[in-house]
């Protein structure tokens, strides 16, 4: 029986005590109250803390993991999930380092042949990856959290068969010109296609009708598919979004490492899940917000960084990301 | 089946008797106050033993907050309770319970994957009788069954203890919810809106259920917002209003007296009289047969018609398949016989966007999971089909053009437009409903299907939803309201149709509208 029979018509128009609009509205506090904390806690641990190369060193480092949360977050505003994101960048990353190796090996006098390549190939795998969990979540109606899964395991085990498990070399030297350290008017080249995406993203959430019907499947795909939303498309459409984002990601690191990795993405579903939580977006879909993912994605970047500083090592890291985590659920919890 | 049609005597004046008696439990002063709002005001009432008490009002005017501060759900802000005479502090729904108070809300406290009888113990279950061998907690399935059986025959319903709940229709889980209730024989018992998802048979044998209580001595409080159940079954009746107790009349108090006390304004009649002029027929079905569905009678050979400008009504008892052919207009089932036709053209849909493309909206009987999307705003919850259908359509949002719009078209169902940024969840039944019935309107459709469209709304919900389906019917629109409330159907159309066991056995002219002869049909 559920508890709060009978406070559910007015609550929201009251005005209630400071202490009763803290806890109702803790989700939207948690967030900023967990940044301030943060900064204060590092920035007195570590004089290097709040200086301005290491913050732009953060901010820049956060790109990857900006662009596949602004994914994850597609994905689960339509109350799906996309474990497969990490294992997606890695394949991302193999295979255009592979196919720009290949055809820069051909046409050695234009490095630009080789980069077209490999950035189209590796769009295109990482999109018919996001494609087949859309497929598999909708056509098939498996739970998106056993198709992602699976899929994480497929795409991983891929990877490691085209790689053979050692690094990729041979990439053209401009796709990490322009793509790893390039900058225009002083700004990194990530930086502005991360920007560009949160932009991007905010657009299409809130004043498209693509959007608004990604809202609506989450909040309620009966409702939705009653007001005439044909939600198996939208689906499809989220999740080949996020396999998009998740290319992205991959290319932008293969460009900034110069090489092609299979392992650079084992830390990103976690990651990117828990800075779409701790934005408050619902497991349960329907809510979410792009403004507040790049919040989210900072905030874990900033907590790995001081952490860095304070020289206590990558399994404290992991403990930290896994414990914001936790917390926010905590919170989000009603 | 007469015991539906047949008005049941009420056992003449328990209230007057125990009049003297310690009311079985009694509130006084009670307040309960959301910030400056008080959702309840200084309200005190007394349950007597043996009294059906019903609570009336609209939504909002603070009934459930009064039953859930009685149920433990919540706790007032000043005031007290009395039980048999002596103030109690109920800080859970357990302690409630203990001290002899349960509760049955709308909303369902059943595990879907247990059966019937493992829900109905659940919580208390019996054990085997391995005590004595130390093994306490191993669950003795024969005695749930047989506790179940026992409970389930004393209350006369029908259902099968060993069936799974969710496999139930929710008629089926309301009685389930029921027994779960009376397991423990309360002193006092709430029963909110007991008979909303109840076919007719199934009410009358909670109605009997209710009067053998009465007698053994149990208090019920009953809150309805079906009129015509408040003199079968109250014995007294109190009326809120605004969170404000009103006045307690006896259960036999005409309905416009009722309707007057309720919304403090005195009213002409409910429903609005059905236009005299019809047009062309819009929507036809001829021998309509549906892929059969699990769990619902087979719907075969169904033929209507519904002119512009018409609203026809399907009645039948809760699961006669009425509501699946309503479904099936909009493309929800496969009809593999028959032919329908949208506006002299045939038409089979095959996705709701094909229906309200073509012209055709379907509204949903069950707001919360098939309406609305509770996270989201009113405004959200509205505009969606009208982004790709209506005036409102684009791929590219214009929010404020459409709060206006929706401003306009909320007036039409007595909404309060200043809150369609709020999320719908937040709504009373009442305000939901009318969202529901607003979805409706931001396309321009010339025919809609209303499945249920007054279904646990107040009396004043109703009147507005009545007055918006007599506006669409002005517009010339065409209408087809499928609905369980039998006196709804007899006021707002102009024909009925009577489904029973998947086919249309009956049609009745509003000239020959006899409730008696009517329900006939059902059976």
């Amino acid at each position: 029986m559920s508890g709060d029979i009978g406070v559910t018509a007015r609550q929201g128009r009251m005005g209630p005590g400071p202490g009763q609009w803290i806890i109702e509205n803790r989700q939207i506090l948690a967030l900023p109250v967990m940044f301030v904390l943060v900064v204060v806690l590092f920035s007195l641990a570590s004089p290097k803390f709040l200086t301005t190369d290491n913050l732009t060193n953060v901010a820049r480092q956060s790109v990857y993991l900006l662009i596949v949360a602004l994914g994850q977050l597609v994905v689960m505003i339509c109350g799906g999930l996309d474990l497969s994101v990490g294992s997606n960048v890695s394949l991302t990353s193999v295979v255009s380092s592979i196919v720009m190796a290949i055809v820069f090996a051909a046409f050695p006098e234009n490095q630009w042949y080789a980069l077209w390549a490999g950035l189209a190939v590796g769009m295109a795998v990482g999109t018919a990856v996001g494609l087949v969990n859309g497929l598999g979540v909708t056509v098939l109606g498996i739970n998106p959290f056993m198709m992602t899964l699976g899929m994480a395991s497929i795409v991983f085990g891929i990877t490691l068969y085209i790689s053979g498990g050692v690094p990729i070399y041979g990439i053209p030297p401009l796709h990490g010109e322009i793509f790893g350290f390039g900058r225009i008017a002083g700004i990194p080249i990530p930086a502005l296609v991360a920007i560009f995406l949160v932009g991007l993203a905010y657009f299409t959430l809130e004043w498209t009708r693509f959007g608004r019907h990604l809202y609506a499947a989450g909040g309620n795909g009966r409702a939705a598919e009653l007001s005439g939303v044909r939600t198996v498309p939208v689906r499809i459409v989220a999740y080949a979004m996020c396999g998009m984002m998740a290319a992205l990601s991959g290319l932008l690191l293969t460009a900034r490492l110069g090489t092609g990795e299979a392992n650079i993405g084992a830390s990103l579903p976690l990651e990117s899940i828990a800075a779409c939580v701790i934005s408050g977006v619902s497991l349960a879909g329907g809510r979410g917000r792009a403004l507040a993912v790049v919040m989210g994605t900072l905030l874990i970047l900033l907590v790995q960084n001081g952490l860095n500083l304070m020289q206590v090592g990558a399994y404290a890291q992991s403990m930290a990301t896994g414990a914001i985590l936790v917390f926010a659920m905590a919170i989000g919890r009603r | 089946m007469t015991a539906a049609a047949a008005p049941l005597a009420v056992p003449a004046g328990p209230a007057l008797a125990v009049s003297e008696a310690v009311p079985t439990l009694a509130v006084e002063g009670l307040t309960k106050l959301y910030g400056q709002h008080a959702a309840l005001d200084d309200v005190s009432l007394r349950f007597m033993p043996g009294e059906v008490h019903v609570l009336f009002g609209e939504n909002g005017a603070g009934k459930s907050t009064l039953i859930s501060m009685i149920a433990g759900a919540n706790t007032p802000t000043s005031g007290t309770i009395l039980m048999q005479g002596r103030p109690v502090e109920f800080e859970s729904v357990r302690q409630a319970r203990a001290a002899g108070v349960r509760a049955v809300f709308q909303e369902f406290s059943l595990v879907p994957d247990l059966t019937v009888a493992e829900n109905i113990t659940l919580g208390e279950e019996p054990v085997a009788g391995l005590r004595r061998l130390g093994l306490a907690g191993v669950l003795s399935k024969s005695a749930a069954r047989a506790e179940a059986r026992r409970l389930i025959d004393d209350l006369g319903f029908d259902l099968n203890p060993d069936a799974r709940v969710c496999t139930l229709t929710r008629g089926k889980q309301q009685m389930v919810e029921i027994c779960k209730a009376m397991r423990l024989r309360p002193d006092l018992l709430i029963l909110d809106e007991p008979t909303a998802s109840l076919s007719e048979h199934d009410s009358q044998a909670l109605f009997a259920l209710i009067r053998r209580l009465t007698a053994a001595g149990t208090a019920i409080i009953y809150v309805t917002h079906r009129m015509h159940e408040i003199p079968l079954i109250g014995t007294r009746l109190s009326v809120l209003r605004d969170g404000q107790f009103v006045a307690t009349v006896p259960a036999d108090t005409p309905e416009d007296r009722l309707i007057e006390l309720m919304t403090g304004r005195s009213l002409a009649k409910i429903y609005p009289r059905p236009r005299a002029d019809l047009g062309e027929v819009v929507l036809e079905l001829s021998n309509v047969t549906l892929a059969p569905q699990v769990g619902a009678e087979p719907v075969r050979n169904a033929s209507l018609t519904v002119r512009a400008g018409e609203i026809v009504g399907i009645a039948g008892l809760v699961g006669c398949g009425k509501g699946n052919l309503a479904q099936a207009c909009f493309g929800l089932h496969r009809i593999v016989e028959g032919e329908m036709r949208l506006k002299g053209r045939p038409f089979r849909p095959r996705h709701p966007a094909d229906a309200i493309r073509k012209g055709l909206w379907y509204s949903p009987a069950d707001r919360k999971h098939d309406g609305l999307a509770l996270e989201l705003s009113a405004h959200r919850n509205m505009i969606l089909s009208g982004l790709s259908f209506g005036p409102s359509r684009g791929e590219f949002l214009r929010p404020r053009r459409d709060e206006l719009r929706l401003r306009d078209l909320v007036q039409m169902v007595d909404f309060d437009a200043r809150r369609l940024s709020e999320p719908v969840g937040r709504f009373s039944g009442g305000n939901q409903q009318k969202i529901l019935l607003g979805k409706a309107l931001v396309q321009d459709v010339e025919v809609y299907v209303f499945d249920e469209p007054t279904v646990g709304v107040d009396i004043g919900a109703c009147l507005s939803i009545y007055r918006c389906l007599a506006a669409l019917s002005a517009r010339g629109a065409a209408i087809l309201v499928v609905s369980s409330n039998l006196p709804e159907l007899m006021g707002l159309t102009h024909r009925m149709l009577v489904m029973s066991g998947g086919s249309l056995v009956a049609e009745f002219d509003r000239a020959d509208y006899d409730e008696h002869k009517i329900l006939e049909q059902f059976f």
